[in-house]
């Protein structure tokens, strides 16, 4: 029986990361202006410019982007036993938002809104953990609280940015910004990102065993010989700075946080390792899909985030009603 | 030396002390039963004792302060069990009892085979076996408990604090997993403290009970030497007006049995 599980799993996974690559073919290919393998065969220059700097570094934000949202969102839902619980719980994304509408405003260019809108998040989340230090028992909720107090202070802060901006052009870009896109993604700007990115997915992914111990009480956890409050500060770091990277490169994309781990669940009705694989695979095909879909379905580019919700919402009201059915039986 | 010492203890949640200035001692071997009303501070001791709660005076096992160890080493020494565990997320009840291996793991090592094995032999001793790929959440509460036992035994502690472990469990199992625990004692140096609602479990299983009110230790007992009327006269001072008896099962084993006097 346990073989026939993590088998299931394993096919699971292998199925999302073909869907993957399948979607970064696709991905590759679509876009406003039109690539052919042959003139690349040939050596077209400006064919191999709009592949490397728009469409490979597009295609891999989205990858990377929704893997890594995905997974984050399995070790904020798992350390916070929160169902509901996602980046926005410890401020990362008002963080963010504001701190690229100050970049917005102040700043000028792609890649200082991007480093603005990450030390929002950063900060952000530096003051969410700095606060909840204060309290020495170290519960969660201090940690919970404390990210909303936050979150409500960054939200008042973008909304006194969105005021003293020039309404046609920065208020716009600000709002453009918090609906999320992968349009000002290129190859110039998300070298370093990426890399900070996967260095913190590949420090998760083996401390798997231990978010798992975080998801109990916080003594019992501390009498099974994890130091709580180190653990999970490090964890919780980790998995900040992994939405961070992306986010800031992207703006906001709602939904894939909260519904790749629990549609991974639902598939695999656990939380081993490799649910939290798929529920960073899931996200990536998440994202690459809408990303596709938002630059294909209209004329001009829609925001991301638009088809994050449409495609997202009914994969997981899909897999409530087949687990429902099957409660019933 | 005595096994576990624990010297002048106050703790308490918010600065307001609920144990104040508790001191006893335990032989290896020992099982001490906690015994007081709600509220009595029978689980803030236990807290207290594994450091999970802050708290002045000290605790030693084995010439060893517990409070001056890191929860790793900690973890190695003392097992807790609450009264409810916090785990809220679907997992295998095995991998529950894998958790147990945690003190004695690197941090991003895994269990090993061996491991696996005695968790499954862990499981099969608490009459869980052939639960260990059942989903954690879907156990009874009886089950869970039991499963959480499993746990500790897997921790290898030489100090058990169990509170409560028998509130879920039905009259069979209340009796098979305090006679586990009577096992476990019997090997190695060990000691443990359980906290029980149930004096008759508490008289006919522990070696000596600490009888807990307000704060404070309001008397304790040896079962096994004490005479029945000091005994009673110790519980009253919980129960009320109570009886003692000692009555021979039809396997010749004594036991005692107490009633309620009105």
């Amino acid at each position: 029986m346990m073989g026939g599980k993590s088998g299931k799993t394993r096919l699971l996974c292998l199925a999302g990361a073909v869907a993957m690559a399948a979607l970064a073919a696709a991905s590759l290919s679509v876009g406003k202006y039109p690539l052919s393998l042959r003139e690349l065969a040939d050596g077209n220059e400006l064919q191999w410019r709009v592949f490397w700097t728009l469409r490979a570094s597009r295609t891999c934000v989205g990858a990377v982007g929704g893997f890594a949202l995905g997974a984050a969102g399995f070790v904020y839902q798992t350390v916070f036993r929160n169902p509901l619980a996602s980046p926005d719980i410890i401020g990362v994304s008002s963080g963010a938002s504001a701190g690229a509408a100050a970049g917005i405003l102040f700043l000028s260019g792609v890649a200082a809104v991007t480093a603005s809108s990450f030390a929002g998040a950063v900060l952000a989340v530096a003051v969410v953990l700095g606060l909840s230090a204060l309290d020495k028992s170290g519960s969660k909720n201090t940690i919970v609280l404390s990210g909303i107090a936050v979150h409500s202070l960054a939200q008042t802060g973008l909304m006194c940015l969105k005021l003293t901006a020039d309404p046609e052009k920065q208020l716009a870009s600000i709002e453009y910004w918090i609906m999320g896109s992968l349009n000002g993604v290129t190859g110039y700007s998300i070298g370093g990102n990426l890399l900070l990115c996967a260095l913190c997915l590949a420090a998760l992914f083996p401390l798997h065993r231990q978010i798992i111990l975080l998801s109990g009480d916080e003594g019992e956890a501390r009498m099974l010989g994890v130091s709580v409050g180190r653990l999970r500060l490090f964890v919780l770091l980790a998995a900040t700075l992994t939405v961070s990277s992306v986010v800031s490169l992207t703006g906001l994309i709602s939904f894939i946080g909260l519904l790749a781990p629990h549609g991974a669940r639902l598939l695999t009705k656990d939380n081993r390792p490799g649910t939290m694989l798929l529920s960073g695979l899931l996200g990536g095909v998440l994202l690459m899909a809408a990303d596709i879909l938002a630059r294909s379905a209209a004329p001009t580019e829609l925001p991301v985030s638009i088809f994050t919700s449409l495609l997202g919402a009914p994969f997981l009201i899909f897999l409530i009603h087949r687990q429902a059915r099957k409660n019933l039986k | 030396m005595c096994f576990f010492t624990v010297n002048n203890l106050t703790a308490g949640y918010g600065g307001k002390p609920i144990l104040e200035h508790l001191s006893f001692r335990l032989d290896r071997g020992c099982l001490l039963g906690i015994l007081g009303a709600n509220g009595s501070g029978k689980t803030t001791l236990l807290k207290a004792v594994c450091g999970i709660l802050p708290h002045t005076g000290s605790c030693i096992l084995e010439g060893t302060a517990l409070e001056s160890l890191p929860p790793r080493l900690l973890a190695r020494r003392c097992g807790y069990i609450p009264q409810r565990s916090g785990i809220s997320i679907d997992i295998s009840a095995l991998d529950v009892v894998l958790m147990g291996f945690n003190p004695r793991l690197g941090l991003l090592e895994r269990p090993t085979a061996a491991m696996r094995e005695e968790g499954l032999k862990a499981l099969a001793l608490v009459g869980l076996e052939g639960k260990e790929d059942s989903n954690y959440l879907s156990l009874s509460e009886g089950q869970k408990q039991l499963c959480i036992f499993a746990r500790t035994l897997c921790c290898q502690g030489r100090l058990l604090l169990l509170d409560e472990p028998e509130s879920a469990l039905d009259f069979r199992f209340r009796h098979e997993m305090l006679g586990l625990l009577r096992d476990w004692l019997s090997g190695s140096p060990k000691a443990a403290m359980v906290t029980l609602h149930d004096p008759s479990l508490a008289l006919n299983y522990c070696d000596r009970l600490l009888l807990l009110a307000e704060g404070g230790i309001l008397g304790t007992l040896s079962p096994g030497t004490d005479s029945l009327s000091h005994m009673e006269k110790q519980l009253e001072q919980l129960y009320g007006k109570v009886s003692l008896a000692r009555l021979t099962g039809r396997s010749g084993r004594e036991s005692l049995v107490l009633l309620r006097e009105d």
